[in-house]
């Protein structure tokens, strides 16, 4: 069923558009970095550097080579899945992402899920209370939601659930494959705090969307034909917004990989984002450019997946 | 039980400092209540650069690598004058030869024997090894030779300094195998002979050790391993402790006492430090190239202002690179600088800038040096100085000012060194990394720097050092402004935490009740 020729074509429209994003993706933030101020070969070298010692890493790290030189081996070596070795800890770069990948994943899936299941619900009861005092509280609560700084809201959680009651760790995370329970306890606090802005955008969407369905001419209908009010929200409303609701799931997830970087240094979650944030402050181009190089994957990979669902839940949009 | 040490809120002076390691001492010394076991978990703020020893190139390394490494000299907390360490003694039969005697029957983490040969190699592969980051630490060595447990040091020139220097990263001692066996991969192995053994490195995320067992000091160590989890945060670091998932945070910045205070489940240690917050000065050229527009400089910036403002008042202000409590300090100069805006733009008048000056500063991005550099910012501009930043984050500040000569000052702090010849020769040496110019900043410090290593005897040692300092001072040839005290937190279980005058801490007295 998921193999016809349509969704096929899709595929591969969106594997063509692939290459073209990761190339410019990649080569923005490679100039931007050079753009940096400061030499690189002088921060490698330390605190005793001597200027022969700066020359000697210039010269073996490739530096005095033209940018598009630089920039070119890089790319020619990431097609190949050679991300290169980290200038500061000379650790092969795809490893270190690879050993904090599902760090990150979890934080970010758990915010999505929070994000959900508190969004979804508050959506659907703003929807079909359009209007009420309830629908107002909600809307209210969902706007604080968007303006809520994650920081902030980070550090009240560890304030209250952490310092003050000690049911959740303030700090640090488990590896899941080690300890699945450890793992997500200490994602729970790290997830509610990315989450804030999820609800918010969950609830927003949900509920607009619900609302205009509500009160399409076709529920006009059914209400004529004497369905009950929750056999249309479930059988009909619902099913009519999921496209909505997966665009948002889509455009959150990206959102969420990028804010998990604050979240990740407010909890010191031993993540990609505190891993990028170290790399750039250091100039260490190949961490940087090998974060940025799976983040632009998964957002596609991420894209793909919900053009793909897009085609199940509503068939017409492969074929557009 | 005892209760944790609880410290004046005013600045430290050698006296406060003495009673306050002595009453930390007293905790720590009480043999009968000392226990065994646990493992100590730190939090700590930076990742190391290496843990080669020769290699590392930060300042923080130290107190990850005390525990995995024991150094040929050790020093006193609260003193820092050399005491035996794997070197049992060592004398200069001549003031051109040093001898060390190793002592007998220690072994690395890998079982191999520490002897002559092994710190032999040690010390020639930091005087040559193309990556080894502390070759002029060892300058002044021309030749050694091992035999048994004796190492002789051939010297080219007399020094004195040497047996501090040895007390640092020059000083601590790697298996020779496993250097062999790990090339440049011994930057993240460790085969010390410490107290610790390395388990793992996560980058940026843990060390982990467990204890030697095969160790050679007695009753040592008391932890069962140590865990220093990464967290670059100082905030964070501290809720860590504060929740329990940490017993200790060190580096901590003032303005977190108060915070410390209020949590009552902590404890907390403040130690002077060397830790110098000061200004570097490029007089290698115009306009500080001037002596009156450096003096100008100093007398333009109100210290104990400074101090209130950014330290919370706890700091040390000085006009030296040594703080009071050092042996090695001529506290004569310490006050030599006030606020006297007035006198500061005479002196610029009469370099020929009667209508005042720019300055370029270079300085770090972070919320607190801001902080610091908006002060000073402020100060100067009464005294005629237009003073503006560049700002960089993280290591490319002070690379930006000392390799690629940007800005006319750099406002960071000296973390310092155990002997204090090494503090002055790197900081205002001839061709130093840290002496932006690279040139003799003033007449005679070439052969003043020499005289603090001509003897080791420390009164004649001190009064070379007065002397060099005057010079220092005479010139203004840094901005010193204070020394930030050492402040760390700690769990009520943690017993027996010392701060030392280094600023670095040691974990070595340190147990786990409960």
């Amino acid at each position: 069923m998921l193999a016809n020729a349509p969704r096929l074509m899709l595929v591969g429209r969106r594997l063509v558009q692939f290459v073209p994003v990761i190339v410019l993706a990649t080569f923005v933030v490679f100039g931007l970095l050079k753009l940096v101020p400061g030499d690189l070969a002088a921060t490698l070298a330390g605190e005793y550097a001597t200027e022969e010692r700066i020359a000697q890493i210039r010269e073996s790290y490739g530096l005095n080579d033209p940018f598009l030189v630089q920039y070119g081996r890089w790319l020619w070596n990431a097609m190949q899945l050679d991300l290169s070795r980290s200038f500061q800890s000379n650790e092969p770069v795809l490893e270190q992402i690879m050993h904090r990948f599902p760090t990150t994943m979890l934080l970010v899936v758990g915010a999505l899920l929070v994000s959900l299941v508190v969004g979804v619900p508050l959506g659907i009861l703003a929807a079909t209370n359009a209007g009420s005092r309830l629908d107002v509280a909600v809307t209210s609560l969902s706007s604080f939601g968007v303006a809520l700084p994650n920081f902030w809201l980070a550090m009240i959680l560890v304030a209250t659930f952490s310092l003050s009651w000690g049911w959740f760790p303030a700090t640090g995370a488990v590896r899941f494959g080690t300890d699945p329970a450890g793992a997500i306890w200490h994602a729970v606090l790290p997830s509610i705090a990315l989450a804030a802005g999820g609800i918010a955008e969950v609830v927003r969407q949900l509920r607009s969307a619900l609302i205009e369905i509500l009160s399409s001419q076709y529920v006009r209908t059914l209400y004529a034909k004497g369905l009950s009010p929750s056999a249309i929200l479930w059988k009909h409303g619902l099913k009519n917004v999921a496209v909505t609701l997966l665009t948002v799931i889509g455009l959150l997830a990206s959102r969420l990989l990028g804010g998990a970087v604050v979240i990740e240094a407010v909890f010191a979650i031993p993540g990609m984002g505190s891993m990028v944030v170290r790399a750039a402050i250091v100039k260490d181009f190949p961490v940087v450019q090998g974060v940025v190089f799976t983040m632009v994957i998964l957002v596609i990979a991420i894209n793909l997946v919900i053009d793909l669902l897009y085609t199940i839940v509503d068939p017409r949009v492969a074929l557009k | 039980m005892n209760a944790p040490i609880k410290l004046p809120s005013g600045r430290i002076d050698r006296r406060t400092f003495l009673a306050l390691t002595g009453a930390a001492a007293m905790a720590g010394g009480e043999a009968k209540a000392q226990k065994r076991g646990g493992t100590l978990r730190l939090s700590a703020q930076s990742n190391p650069s290496s843990l080669d020893p020769q290699t590392g190139n930060s300042g923080s390394d130290h107190v990850i690598l005390y525990p995995l490494y024991d150094s040929l000299v050790e020093w006193d907390y609260t003193t820092l004058q050399a005491k035996p360490g794997l070197a049992e003694k060592w004398a200069y039969p001549d003031p051109s030869t040093l001898v060390l005697t190793i002592r007998d029957g220690i072994t690395f983490h890998d079982g191999t024997k520490l002897d002559g040969a092994a710190v032999r190699y040690n010390l020639m592969r930091a005087m040559s090894h193309e990556r080894s980051n502390i070759k002029s630490d060892l300058g002044t060595v021309a030749e050694i030779t091992a035999s048994g447990q004796t190492v002789t040091l051939k010297l080219k020139q007399p020094d004195s300094a040497l047996p501090l220097i040895l007390s640092d990263r020059a000083g601590m001692m790697s298996s020779p195998k496993a250097m062999e066996e790990h090339g440049r991969d011994y930057d993240r192995r460790a085969v010390g002979t410490g107290a610790m053994k390395l388990v793992s490195w996560a980058d940026n995320e843990r060390v982990v050790m467990v204890k030697n067992d095969s160790y050679w000091k007695k009753d040592r160590p008391l932890q069962d391993g140590m865990v220093f989890q990464i967290i670059p945060e100082l905030p964070t670091g501290l809720r860590s402790v504060t929740a329990g998932q940490n017993d200790l945070v060190y580096y901590l910045v003032p303005q977190q006492k108060q915070l410390i205070d209020r949590a009552r489940t902590l404890g907390s240690a403040v130690g002077p430090s060397l830790l110098c917050v000061h200004a570097y000065i490029n007089y290698g050229r115009a306009p500080l190239d001037n002596v009156k527009v450096r003096q100008a400089l100093n007398w333009a910036v109100d210290r104990e202002e400074f101090n209130k403002a950014t330290h919370g008042g706890i700091a040390e202000t000085t006009s030296t690179i040594l703080p009071k409590a050092h042996w090695a300090c001529a506290t004569e100069f310490s006050s030599h600088f006030s606020y006297d805006p007035d006198r500061a733009r005479k002196l610029l008048a009469e370099a020929g800038h009667p209508n005042g000056l720019d300055i370029l500063g270079v300085g770090y991005a972070e919320q607190l040096q801001v902080q610091q550099q908006e002060v000073l910012m402020e100060q100067m501009k009464r005294a005629g100085f237009r003073l503006r930043w560049e700002r960089y984050t993280g290591p490319p500040t002070p690379a930006a000012f000392f390799a690629e000569k940007k800005g006319d000052i750099l406002l960071a702090p000296w973390t310092g060194r155990p002997d204090p010849s090494l503090t002055y020769q790197l900081v205002f040496g001839v061709g130093s990394y840290f002496n932006a110019g690279r040139g003799e900043g003033a007449p005679g410090l070439t052969e003043a720097l020499l005289a603090t290593r001509a003897s080791d005897d420390l009164a004649v040692r001190k009064e070379a050092f007065r002397k060099l300092q005057k010079i220092v001072t005479d010139n203004a040839l840094h901005l010193p402004l204070l020394f930030r005290p050492e402040l760390t937190a700690y769990s009520a279980k943690v017993k027996g935490y010392k701060p030392n005058l280094l600023g670095k801490p040691k974990f070595e007295d340190v147990w786990l009740e409960g």
